[in-house]
């Protein structure tokens, strides 16, 4: 699979540490907002990511013209990095993988597909890259840091414990 | 800093006074604070409410993408992101 990403996602797979085994499987591509957002601030997630992109395992691609990045921006109510991500998703028709309500709104309306972080997790785990006990450590992290609903919690807990999709 | 002047309720002034003595700041310090911290409450309810994206709450309270999850995790902030969108998503990993 190839797949764009928000930081959103990149950052909650890097904090649970499963970002390098999501892109032995999937080769990841980021805007350049995006690798500024990720950069920020030296933080364990931010350090993994930077090494990650001087590897290669992430490509930073340029997106844009200004104005259509501009335009997603300002239609979506979302930010540059956002907007970003989902212009180049859209140009390469690519998935984006991203964990941000508003932007995943702006797929849906777009005929965008999506992804999210809980997803990746889900995938690796049927693909027998995790067993149902480390899959679940990683989830009960990402549930802390996704923040997601019960219902979603609930589901992809149990898809976790039983390896199915 | 500039200087601003504004009308405030009787009740504001009492509730900035009162934060004052218990926190033993001057009036004008615990005025700032409660305004930032109004900000970030309310930027936050935005982001809630799935009107501000997730870089556009970490810009305004000038925070990285990174902290601001920490911060919403603390706080224990649900992400806006539906029941349904999560289904949908499966769609992309088929």
């Amino acid at each position: 699979m190839d797949a764009v990403f928000d930081s959103s996602t990149l950052i909650l797979l890097a904090k649970i540490d499963t970002l390098r085994m999501v892109t032995e499987d999937v080769h990841a591509f980021i805007p350049a907002r995006v690798r500024t957002e990720c950069l920020a601030k030296e933080t364990f997630d931010a350090a993994m990511i930077a090494s990650m992109i001087a590897e290669k395992k992430i490509t930073v691609e340029r997106a844009g013209p200004d104005a259509a990045v501009r335009k997603l921006a300002r239609d979506f109510r979302i930010e540059r990095g956002e907007a970003e991500a989902l212009w180049l998703a859209r140009k390469q028709h690519f998935v984006l993988a991203v964990d941000d309500g508003p932007t995943i709104k702006a797929c849906r309306i777009l005929g965008q597909p999506f992804v999210t972080a809980v997803h990746f997790l889900i995938q690796m785990r049927n693909a027998g890259r995790l067993n149902a006990e480390a899959a679940m450590v990683k989830f009960e992290m990402l549930g802390r840091f996704g923040r997601y609903g019960e219902r979603i919690v609930e589901d992809a807990a149990r898809r976790i414990r039983e390896g199915t999709r | 800093m500039s200087v601003v002047s504004l009308r405030l309720k009787e009740r504001d002034i009492k509730r900035i006074k009162e934060l004052s003595m218990i926190e033993g700041k001057d009036k004008s310090t615990v005025a700032r604070e409660l305004l930032a911290s109004g900000w970030e409450f309310r930027m936050i309810r935005f982001y809630k409410e799935g009107k501000l994206s997730l870089s556009g709450l970490a810009a305004r309270l000038d925070l990285s993408v990174s902290e601001t999850i920490d911060l919403l995790a603390e706080l224990g902030i649900k992400a806006p992101i539906e029941y349904d969108d999560y289904i949908k998503g499966f769609e992309a990993v088929r």
